[in-house]
């Protein structure tokens, strides 16, 4: 039975080869759309009780510096700390020297990132030094960063060029992704540019998780009648508010995906509808010769399965390899894209979605195969 | 009671069919026996319902009334799936255009019905090799249908339909599509069946040459049996 299945899927090379295309396709793009999903959605490193506070315009428009003491009044808040992106370039353009640097505040900064894992000695050495950097154990590996090393970054949107001076590492064990980026002194930027008060985020430490609510809505209150409104959110609805920029990205992917995956069904349907009329005389030669009606069914429907799983192996397989190679270019340019992975959900999902497009686009030539009288099917020219 | 020999007992078979409102009825009223050994030629007109009686000895197609025992059984009795077991192991059949199985060779295809069995793939192998070696075609094994003669790919189709050692041999127009000389050698092969193994077999022909070669002539003519002699 196994050679004859094997036998029949080869009959019509070109079109098992297109079939077989046509489902790897449809699941290679499924693989992508979802591990893409996967990297944009992900929260890795957030924490519950953190909450972001930015101009509620848009994240280009600063905030002033004394809105840090005023949030630091509102109950459950234990420790404020700014941030500001610098951007900038470090060595040349290219996309493997992109990373995230920030001007910061070595004072609080370990206070509102406390799962954040810095030495004392290292953090000390930091403060004292207005030049200095401190960088995640991953992104000082890979540039073979020792204390004391000197690096300049070339300012893009701020007219002014950073020389820094490493001061040590810091490590975040459960995101890695985290350790990708570097922090200076917001105040060496701040004189160097002779201090234009210019904060972009300021990152809130709550006592607890639960306080969240309330403390993003007197920080929005606070500042409700003011020059520069704020919005508040947690960590996690600030990492994915950057999504919809986007748009409705999963939505959109979704229908996509969807009706990719079942555009494929009704062709693989119909190509398996063809390949068992086009069989119809053998099934009942096989019938007269004493097969029974399941065993007829199985052939047909084995071998839409086959198309299925092996179409399922292919796409998902090319789309894992794909994904692992984008990750590895995209890393340092977008971290999130540093994340990104076929998980073995997501390949467990596609070759479900496989074996469904098989078993489905199989299940009505296979029953109408075995259905026909085998006197009719014999009768059956070609 | 039936006959100790008696491989097939026809009794007042009818078969009808029905096309749109009409009903058509096919054959009226079939009496017919034949003895263990017996080689029956079946001659008629076309539409007389030759190949009709032939499917329902076969177990492939059911009568409308009427009684009809193959081998010792009450074929209409039988369900499905004991239907299709009974024919796998009483009947073997011959097909006026082989219908092999493109995709297999000569081996694979007379392997084919001793893949429904539990035998050891050596006793398998050996099977059908006598069976090949029967049509004459042991050189042959490893072919595909296409890399065939007709009259070969037909001899294959007899070494298909006598691997399993069958009680009845049911034989459409085996020589329909044939030339001559193959025509006289798949005959030649029926013979030497009936002959050295005993084989029952009835052929639908409309070759009155082929008809010749049987022990005895079964005529049909509208679905009723005309004459039934030597």
């Amino acid at each position: 039975m196994g050679k004859l299945i094997l036998r029949n899927l080869l009959r019509n090379k070109m079109r098992t080869l297109l079939t077989l295309s046509s489902v790897s396709l449809a699941l290679f793009l499924f693989t992508l759309g979802s591990a893409f999903l996967a990297a944009i959605e992900s929260t890795e490193g957030t924490a519950a009780n953190r909450v972001v506070v930015r101009h509620r315009v848009s994240l280009t428009f600063s905030l002033p510096e004394a809105y840090a003491q005023r949030l630091a009044t509102l109950d459950h808040v234990t420790a404020v700390t700014p941030l500001q992106w610098f951007g900038g370039t470090y060595i040349d353009q290219k996309p493997e020297n992109f990373f995230p640097r920030f001007g910061s505040d070595p004072d609080t900064l370990f206070d509102v990132f406390s799962d954040y894992q810095i030495t004392p000695e290292v953090l000390d050495a930091w403060r004292a030094d207005r030049s200095g950097f401190i960088a995640g154990r991953i992104l000082a590996e890979k540039y073979g960063w020792e204390v004391g090393d000197r690096i300049t970054v070339k300012g893009d949107i701020f007219p002014l060029d950073l020389d820094l001076v490493f001061s040590g590492i810091f490590e975040q064990p459960d995101a890695e992704s985290q350790e990708k980026q570097l922090f200076f002194h917001r105040r060496y930027m701040e004189e160097a540019m002779g201090n234009p008060g210019i904060i972009g985020t300021y990152w809130l430490n709550l006592d607890a998780a639960e306080n969240v609510p309330a403390v993003t809505r007197a920080a929005e209150e606070m500042f409700a009648n003011s020059a520069a409104p704020v919005r508040a959110e947690t960590e996690e609805a600030f990492a994915l508010s950057f999504l919809e920029m986007l748009g409705n990205v999963r939505l959109l992917l979704g229908a996509i995906g969807l009706a990719i995956i079942i555009s494929i069904l009704f062709i693989t349907a119909n190509t398996m509808a063809m390949a068992a009329r086009d069989r119809t005389r053998e099934v009942a030669v096989l019938r007269t010769l004493g097969f029974q009606r399941g065993q007829v069914t199985s052939l047909v429907l084995f071998e839409s399965l086959l198309v299925g799983v092996l179409g399922a192996v292919l796409g998902a397989g090319l789309g894992a390899l794909l994904v692992s190679g984008f990750a590895k270019a995209m890393e340092s340019v977008f971290p999130v894209f540093g994340t990104m992975q076929a998980s073995p959900q997501i390949l467990s999902i596609a070759l479900a979605v496989g074996l469904a497009i098989g078993l489905l686009s199989g299940v009505v030539p296979a029953f109408a195969a075995s259905g026909r009288s085998i006197v009719d099917g014999l009768r059956r020219v070609g | 009671m039936s006959e100790p020999h008696s491989v097939v007992q026809v009794r007042n078979v009818r078969k009808s069919y029905r096309r749109d409102s009409f009903n058509i009825e096919v054959l009226k009223g079939i009496d017919l026996e034949i003895q263990h050994g017996e080689y029956v030629a079946l001659m008629g007109p076309s539409g007389s319902g030759k190949s009709t009686l032939l499917n329902l000895l076969a177990g492939i197609d059911q009568p409308t009334g009427g009684s009809l025992s193959v081998a010792g059984q009450d074929v209409a009795s039988l369900g499905e799936s004991d239907l299709a077991r009974w024919r796998h192991r009483h009947i073997g059949f011959i097909f006026q255009f082989y219908n092999l199985l493109p995709v297999l060779t000569a081996f694979e295809n007379v392997e084919l019905p001793l893949t429904l069995t539990r035998l050891p793939k050596a006793a398998r192998r050996k099977k059908v090799q006598t069976a090949l070696e029967v049509v004459g075609l042991a050189d042959r094994m490893t072919h595909y249908p296409r890399q065939l003669s007709g009259g070969q790919e037909q001899r294959v189709a007899i070494a298909r339909a006598i691997v399993t050692d069958p009680t009845l041999l049911l034989a459409d127009e085996p020589t329909g599509d044939l030339d001559a000389e193959s025509a006289a050698e798949v005959l030649d092969l029926l013979d030497q069946l009936n002959r050295d193994f005993e084989k029952a077999i009835i052929m639908v022909t409309h070759d009155p040459q082929a008809a010749g070669r049987a022990g005895r002539l079964v005529r049909l003519h509208k679905g009723q049996l005309v004459n039934d002699g030597d």
